[in-house]
């Protein structure tokens, strides 16, 4: 056992001492310039760039506001209305939930309970199809898959229940035959502002890669489309590479070998903040430290802007916003009034200079103290 | 291989990594899988100008790690002729357990440190006597803590990461290094060679494959098979709860949702390693070299630009192709 121990410890060492000399020292650095040049005062879409998934023009919210008169039919109404989501496990859902909620609750129309499919379509199938069971008056659902879910959605409307969607509509299901609307956000415009804050990050000529989502899914979609377009229109000197994920849990491995792959890279867009993060931890394990952007915003996304390292920037969604629309969307279609197709909520630039106030802005409460020390420490920056 | 009727001898005859270079010289099948792992190393460095440098293994070894760390005790209760399904959620739920306790008992690294080892080591316990002790198929009591201990993660929580901001933590677990060696390969190193001194090296060891080849055997030999089992539960648990202390210093936090479905990467490990599913046959280098097998084969299919659906495909059929061609 000792030969065996020492010899199997000399190879341990010899290899130690190979890779402590052959380490490479020169890893990138995100540049000082970084964020700065930017004008906050007009950073982000003032409006809703992108379309709905058919091409429709985006509504505002402001137009689903309910009269007194309506108030007075909803309440009357006694209405109950099924929640069927993609998964419960994100601050995003469960703020669409609350929105949903507490604006359903203020005017009498009772939640009938929140389904979780987990990501998996025949959970879902089976989630809408036992909810239908309940008699609801309305449902509102984000569907994991568009064509699977498709013909389930459409039992909803033939029972004459409302449907109204978030964020993707199923194939062959066409408003307001099959429902009443689809709220999301504005993905195109939430892609634009993380473009436009990686940019200030790059060189001329600098590369940057996309950390994209390689399932067909609507709003991932419009996000990578959104920088994209955006580079090619404002710095058509960076050059974009691209690599695709399927599995979000194999985000850290894949983006490692990206950038071991393409050690031109010098910034990172990630399509949504876990994957960012996850970006991160990669990019930590490998000493590297270049620019992120992203989109969404989470606590832990919030800490890393507020700390002023690679993460730099997030084209937030308004989750509790879009679901007091997608509530006051379901409780129009309800009384019988016309909704739009397609309403689109305003994309929420957030930097380290204002992510504690856009914490307040996307979460509705005051931010936590992990958010508020993060802030402290890097201040004057963070405030 | 193994003699299932003698637990002495078969407990002998388990290689070690000296004893696997001869029986490699000797061209044994099992120990072709060394020449399949040169092979894939040849093909992506041909391939891939960016596969063949040290920048690159490094990342290899990083990403392989929580699977090879927890594919070491993966072995001993493979080994043992038992599985485990947990060790996924193990590894999620002491995650939570190390962040809760150096959120609300202090910011150290050693309570950390304890919490997580503390809750994975709990968990093998649990799996270990619900196994020996009630009789009921590992397979059953893992796949019942699967799903408890993912769910308790995800309850205690509500379902949120917890942020870890001890910078010793994250030294120790993931961003340190020494002489350039990433803390989180340090770790692989340790708890390999760890394992190899144990299970090939020690009394307890020859118990694993004793109690895995011929359990009656083993029984009339004086070996005590239900502490034996337990014990493989026990360390593969807290192997699961050091692999969440390197995945949370590395994230800044530990998430209730990470590593879903990891438990098939272990297992897939270990087997493709030359471990025996019906027990009493594997070692553990060749476990790591599974894990690296795997890693590499993500590593090298992602840096060609292999679309991500493709790299499924191909996964698939070289890990069936890899384990027919060893086992033929």
């Amino acid at each position: 056992m000792k030969q065996s121990a020492r010899i199997l410890f000399s190879t341990l060492s010899l290899a130690a001492s190979a890779f402590a000399l052959s380490t490479s020292l020169g890893l990138a650095q995100t540049p000082d310039t970084c964020v700065t040049g930017v004008d906050m005062a007009t950073l982000g879409p003032k409006g809703i760039v992108g379309q709905g998934p058919h091409g429709e023009k985006a509504a505002s919210p402001d137009e689903l506001k309910l009269t007194d008169e309506e108030a007075a039919k909803v309440k009357a109404g006694k209405f109950k209305v099924g929640i069927s989501m993609q998964t419960v496990n994100l601050d995003w859902s469960q703020l669409q939930v609350q929105g949903i909620s507490e604006t359903l609750a203020k005017y009498g129309v009772t939640v009938t309970g929140v389904a979780s499919a987990e990501y998996q379509v025949d959970k879902q199938i089976a989630d809408i199809e036992n909810t239908i069971q309940q008699h609801p008056d309305g449902i509102i659902s984000i569907p994991v898959d568009f064509t699977a879910t498709a013909p389930t959605y459409k039992k909803v409307g033939e029972a004459g229940i409302k449907l109204v969607f978030m964020d993707s509509i199923p194939v062959g299901l066409e408003s307001p035959k099959d429902f009443a609307s689809m709220i999301s956000a504005d993905s195109q415009g939430n892609g634009q502002i993380a473009a436009t804050i990686l940019a200030s990050c790059m060189p001329k000529g600098g590369t940057i890669g996309l950390v994209n989502f390689g399932v067909d899914y609507f709003s991932t979609n419009e996000r990578t489309k959104g920088v994209s377009e955006w580079m090619k229109k404002n710095r058509p000197d960076i050059i974009m590479k691209q690599v695709d994920f399927t599995d979000p849990s194999k985000v850290s491995q894949i983006a490692g070998d990206f950038l071991t792959g393409n050690p031109d890279v010098k910034g990172l867009f990630a399509v949504w903040d876990q994957p960012a993060l996850d970006t991160l931890s990669s990019m930590r394990a490998q000493g590297i430290d270049i620019p992120i952007a992203t989109v969404d915003l989470g606590l832990q996304s919030a800490i890393e802007i507020a700390k002023g390292g690679p993460l730099k920037a997030t084209g937030s969604q308004r989750p509790y916003d879009q679901g007091v629309a997608e509530a006051l969307a379901m409780m129009k279609a309800l009384i019988g009034q016309p909704t739009p197709a397609w309403v689109g909520v305003q994309s929420l630039p957030v930097v380290q200079s204002n992510v504690l106030e856009s914490f307040k802005t996307v979460f509705h409460k005051d931010p936590p103290a992990e958010l508020v020390d993060a802030c402290n420490s890097a201040k004057p920056k963070c405030n | 291989m193994t003699d299932t009727q003698n637990p002495a001898k078969a407990a002998a005859s388990q290689p070690s990594g000296r004893s696997a270079l001869r029986h490699l010289l000797q061209g044994e099948r099992p120990y072709m899988l060394y020449v399949a792992f040169v092979v894939m190393l040849i093909v992506f460095s041909l391939a891939s100008p960016w596969f063949l440098s040290i920048d690159n293994f490094l990342n290899i070894g990083r990403q392989t790690t929580l699977v090879s760390i927890i594919a070491v005790g993966m072995t001993f209760v493979i080994i043992s002729r038992q599985i485990d399904l947990s060790v996924a959620s193990t590894l999620a739920l002491s995650g939570m357990s190390a962040s809760l306790a150096m959120a609300f008992v202090a910011n150290s690294w050693v309570v950390g440190a304890v919490a997580g080892l503390g809750t994975g080591a709990l968990i093998g316990l649990l799996n270990g006597v619900l196994t020996t002790r009630l009789e009921i198929p590992s397979f059953l009591v893992t796949l019942g803590t699967l799903s408890g201990a993912r769910g308790l993660a995800l309850m205690v929580t509500n379902t949120k990461p917890v942020i870890i901001t001890n910078e010793h933590y994250f030294a120790i677990f993931g961003e340190g290094s020494v002489l350039g060696i990433p803390a989180p390969i340090l770790w692989t190193l340790g708890v390999t060679t760890s394992g190899i001194l144990l299970l090939h090296y020690s009394v307890y060891g020859r118990r694993v494959y004793a109690a895995g080849g011929n359990p009656t055997a083993a029984l009339y030999s004086g070996v005590h098979i239900k502490q034996v089992t337990t014990l493989a539960f026990v360390l593969t648990g807290t192997l699961a709860g050091l692999a969440s202390l390197i995945l949370s210093a590395r994230s800044h936090a530990a998430r209730p949702d990470v590593v879903q479905g990891m438990e098939l990467d272990v297992i897939a490990s270990v087997i493709l390693g030359g471990c025996s599913l019906f027990g009493g046959r594997g070692f553990v280098l060749g476990t790591l070299l599974g894990s690296l097998i795997i890693g590499t084969l993500n590593n090298g299919l992602v840096l060609l630009g292999v679309s991500s659906s493709l790299q499924l495909v191909i996964k698939g059929a070289i890990i069936v192709a890899a384990v027919a061609f060893t086992r033929r």
